[in-house]
């Protein structure tokens, strides 16, 4: 008898000027057929992750009004898309964004295993975009890797993605090693 | 003498009579000035390593001097062993922190490599794909020059490349130093 636990399902980095600059999508488990296949395809999960710029810019707007500043650049849920699929949200000061789209049923796991348990809080993502920003880092301390290049014009269109092979790997590690209890990735 | 005892210099020296300063601001200021090179030399990267080579050269012309200083010797080496020896036992590990492994001699005793384990030049590097800088750039090019600047003020002529990097995609990292002649010292000119 088994179950289903969250998994992350796509991983994305946002630059400043609301240019994309990564997506890492992972296959999630399908009972019925007994595989792992991504549960959207490339252009609909690129569709989720700009939809989700919106909610970063709202929460922004209203926290400024309200004169509550997020104490760390941690967005929690941004929004749950369906009852599978959901957006969790974090911004560095310099105004990168990362999104980590969740599936809840994305894994397997026995009944009875520790990992089993009902719903995800938010302190269970601090961990990937702990992973995230410091995989960011490494990327950045690169010298042939040049900010400058992947700004990307305001409104978002065009500028240069990630094309770092490490930087890469390293979504990879963090988006297939994730499951809801792990602290270190 | 023993390289058991460099190590101890080495060690004794690094822990007491050298300023350290943040391993990023080291990093990330040679990775700027590698990547300016690539820019000014439009990305002709055999230019590149004889400039990192050259400017390496100057750097060990003068670090020689500290080098003597604070090693507080004034004995000279016995044998190119023994300067391997100390090179990589003291040399590096006052300067950088690091110990590469003096390996692979040849017969005559004139040539050795040495294998670093760490290159904190190097961290957080990737090259990039353009093709041509994994064949051509040596990255740490920078080291060879200073070797040879600095063995040629105590008269030992010296060629130094480096001929594999874990940048590329190789197991280690390996330069290869040949001593090619001891400078004579050299009579004034006559007056005639």
């Amino acid at each position: 008898m088994t179950t289903a636990i969250p998994s992350i399902a796509c991983l994305g980095i946002i630059g400043r000027n609301n240019n994309p600059l990564h997506i890492s999508i992972f296959p999630s488990y399908d009972p019925q057929s007994n595989t792992f296949a991504p549960l959207r395809t490339p252009l609909e999960f690129s569709l989720l992750l700009s939809s989700s710029i919106d909610i970063f810019d709202l929460r922004t707007k209203h926290n400024a009004i309200n004169n509550t500043p997020l104490a760390t650049g941690d967005y929690g849920l941004l929004h749950a898309i369906d009852d599978r699929l959901a957006a969790y949200g974090f911004e560095t000061n310099t105004g990168v964004r990362m999104v980590c789209v969740v599936d809840m049923r994305g894994r397997r796991a026995a009944v009875g295993s520790s990992s089993v348990r009902s719903g995800l809080r938010d302190a269970e993502m601090k961990p990937v975009f702990r992973a995230m920003q410091s995989a960011y880092v490494r990327l950045l301390q690169n010298p042939f890797f040049a900010p400058d290049e992947h700004l990307g014009p305001v409104g978002g269109h065009g500028g240069r993605r990630i094309t770092s092979r490490k930087f890469g790997e390293d979504m990879k590690r963090i988006g297939e090693g994730w499951t809801p209890g792990v602290t270190n990735l | 003498m023993s390289s058991n005892k460099a190590s101890r210099i080495g060690e004794e020296i690094w822990k007491t009579r050298i300023d350290k300063v943040n391993t990023e601001l080291v990093t990330l200021t040679y990775g700027t000035i590698v990547v300016q090179l690539c820019k000014d030399y439009d990305n002709d990267y055999e230019e590149v390593n004889k400039q990192l080579d050259k400017m390496g050269y100057n750097i060990g012309l003068r670090l020689i001097e500290d080098y003597l200083a604070k090693s507080n010797t004034m004995k000279r080496c016995t044998s190119f062993r023994e300067t391997a020896d100390m090179i990589a036992k003291v040399g590096f590990k006052i300067f950088l922190n690091i110990t590469p492994q003096v390996t692979n001699w040849t017969n005559d005793n004139n040539q050795f490599s040495l294998v670093f384990d760490e290159n904190p030049f190097a961290d957080f590097v990737e090259l990039p794909d353009d093709g041509r800088a994994q064949d051509e750039l040596w990255y740490s090019n920078i080291l060879c020059g200073v070797l040879r600047g600095a063995l040629e003020m105590v008269q030992m002529q010296v060629e130094a490349h480096f001929i594999s990097d874990v940048l590329k995609g190789n197991d280690t990292t390996e330069m290869r130093v040949s001593l090619l002649r001891y400078i004579d010292d050299e009579l004034p000119p006559e007056d005639d």
